[in-house]
């Protein structure tokens, strides 16, 4: 964090509004970081960081977007140019594509421009980095997109539904076949041009006929149901639940990370508030029987808080199960909040800036 | 085997904390540069692929792209030949050039295009080529649009 503050602090920008929003950021970071290590609580204190990441990084974004072009569409003439920034999400529909024609089917660059600077080779290097360090953690410290419907999913106090088909939690594994295969055989970002919820708070293709009205009348039905309304009714992240293809891609890699979540069996008396706590259905009797979550688990640290009996508890692959926890729980802690001070951290004090700017 | 199990997974684990923090410092950029260095491009159903040829005019250039053929049978974007006059001011009002795609000599398009409106014309003298009317963006591969110093004129390929 101190590093951090150095980099954000040094940086040649005019005016006082990057220093005050640089020290409001590293504040904020700094008092959370705090009371993870006072009160041996993650995901309560994570929660903040990543719903202001999730409410923050669309306020610079879209004022990043209004600059550069004066509307947050954009047009095909952009496109040709390469100046749509490179998204993650792109990455699982990118990979059959690059390895066959080591084509990238994506109006982007591969490299930065001045006119774009979020180039795929970036992206691609820092989900790289990030997943080899945390794994599905990315979907708990590193994606924007979820921040806001985690933010969304905190606001009431009980759920309003509190029963969901589990047969749901496979959706997201035939929605990334779909569209890693209709991406393949259409050459073309399958699910950004037709299912992603997000593009209705960063860009969207110009509507210019019938076929883009619809596609524009999908992103915003999906943004309204799946990340504002049903996060709001079950308190869960049901984007992340029953659509996130990267989310389900992003399951595989738990499998390298060396943190997880175990269950030690013997402390555990199934009272299912780790069910009823896990955002992303990834709890159940069969988890609980298994004596881990499964695949889908995101490591966001719910479960773990929840548990009254401290069964639940962060692991180290390859070490006995609940020997040292907290020196697991440290660890994790210190590689995911590395990353997400540097970039989540950076992209917070980016958007505080724009709107000090605005205020001032 | 059950310890040396534990020894390896908390050298990993320091191995991913090593990792977070190198990050932003050194691991970002060589991953960035591992993955430009791949030979990978992006697609030219979206930039219009690689400059063939150019064709000299008086004042201003014709940048004659390969064609962007069919390379799947679902593919959204029909194959379409992209060329670029430029540079766009200094264009006159009314474009109209016998543009020779595969240099054999022969010309192979007519085109005609106003260079404010965007309005114009794509006319084949062959069968290789579809005819274009229109103005802008009609779809990927149909368009006359201005891209940064040029305006690019897109038809379709049979």
């Amino acid at each position: 964090m101190l590093v951090w503050a150095l980099l954000m602090f040094s940086r040649p920008e005019p005016g006082v509004a990057p220093r005050i929003a640089a020290a409001v950021t590293l504040l904020f970071m700094v008092t959370l970081f705090y009371q993870m290590m006072r009160t041996y609580e993650t995901h309560r204190w994570r929660r903040y960081f990543f719903a202001a990441l999730g409410f923050l990084f669309p306020v610079g974004f879209i004022w990043e977007l209004i600059a550069l072009r004066g509307t947050m569409s954009i047009p095909v003439e952009r496109m040709i140019s390469g100046d749509t920034p490179f998204c993650f999400m792109v990455i699982p529909m990118a990979i059959v594509p690059a390895a066959i024609g080591r084509t990238v089917v994506f109006p982007g660059s591969i490299l930065p421009t001045a006119s774009n600077p979020h180039a795929v080779a970036m992206m691609v290097a820092l989900w790289l980095a990030a997943t080899l360090v945390m794994g599905k953690g990315w979907c708990s410290y590193g994606c924007f997109f979820g921040g806001i419907e985690e933010g969304f999913a905190a606001v009431p106090k009980k759920a309003r539904i509190s029963k969901i088909d589990l047969r749901w939690r496979w959706m997201p594994w035939a929605v990334l076949a779909a569209i890693v295969l209709l991406s393949a055989a259409t050459l073309s970002p399958v699910y950004c041009s037709w299912l992603c919820p997000f593009k209705t708070v960063t860009e969207y293709p110009q509507v210019r006929n019938f076929e883009t009205a619809v596609q524009m009348g999908i992103f915003v039905t999906l943004f309204l149901g799946l990340v504002v309304a049903l996060p709001l009714l079950t308190r869960k992240r049901t984007q992340c639940s029953f659509l996130c293809p990267f989310g389900a891609f992003q399951s595989v890699f738990n499998k390298i990370g060396v943190f997880e979540v175990r269950l030690d069996r013997s402390k555990c008396k199934p009272c299912v508030l780790c069910e009823k706590a896990c955002p992303t259905l990834s709890i159940g009797t069969d988890a609980l029987e298994s004596g881990k979550p499964r695949l889908s688990c995101m490591k966001c640290g719910a479960c773990v808080d929840a548990c009254p009996r401290d069964a639940l508890v962060w692991h180290i692959k390859g070490t006995e199960v609940g020997a040292a926890p907290e020196r697991a729980r440290l660890l994790h802690l210190y590689s995911a909040w590395a990353l997400a001070v540097m970039f989540g951290g950076s992209i917070i004090a980016t958007s505080l800036t724009k709107l000090i700017g605005l205020v001032a | 085997m059950k310890r040396l199990r534990s020894i390896l997974g908390n050298t990993l684990a320091w191995v991913s904390l090593a990792l977070a923090v190198l990050t932003p410092f050194l691991l970002l950029g060589w991953f960035q540069h591992a993955v430009a260095s791949a030979g990978l491009r992006i697609d030219p159903l979206y930039t219009g692929g690689e400059i063939a040829r150019v064709a000299q005019r008086e004042g201003y250039r014709i940048e004659i792209y390969r064609p962007a053929p069919r390379r799947s049978p679902f593919q959204k974007i029909d194959p379409f030949i992209q060329m670029v006059w430029c540079p766009a001011d200094r264009l006159p009002a009314r474009v109209s050039d016998e543009v020779d795609v595969d240099g054999d000599g022969v010309p192979d398009l007519l085109v005609t295009f106003d260079s404010k409106t965007l309005a114009g014309s794509v006319t084949p003298r062959n069968t290789r080529f579809r005819a274009m009317h229109g103005a802008g963006v009609i779809s990927f591969a149909e368009l006359i649009a201005r891209v940064n110093d040029g305006i690019v004129v897109r038809t379709r390929l049979r």
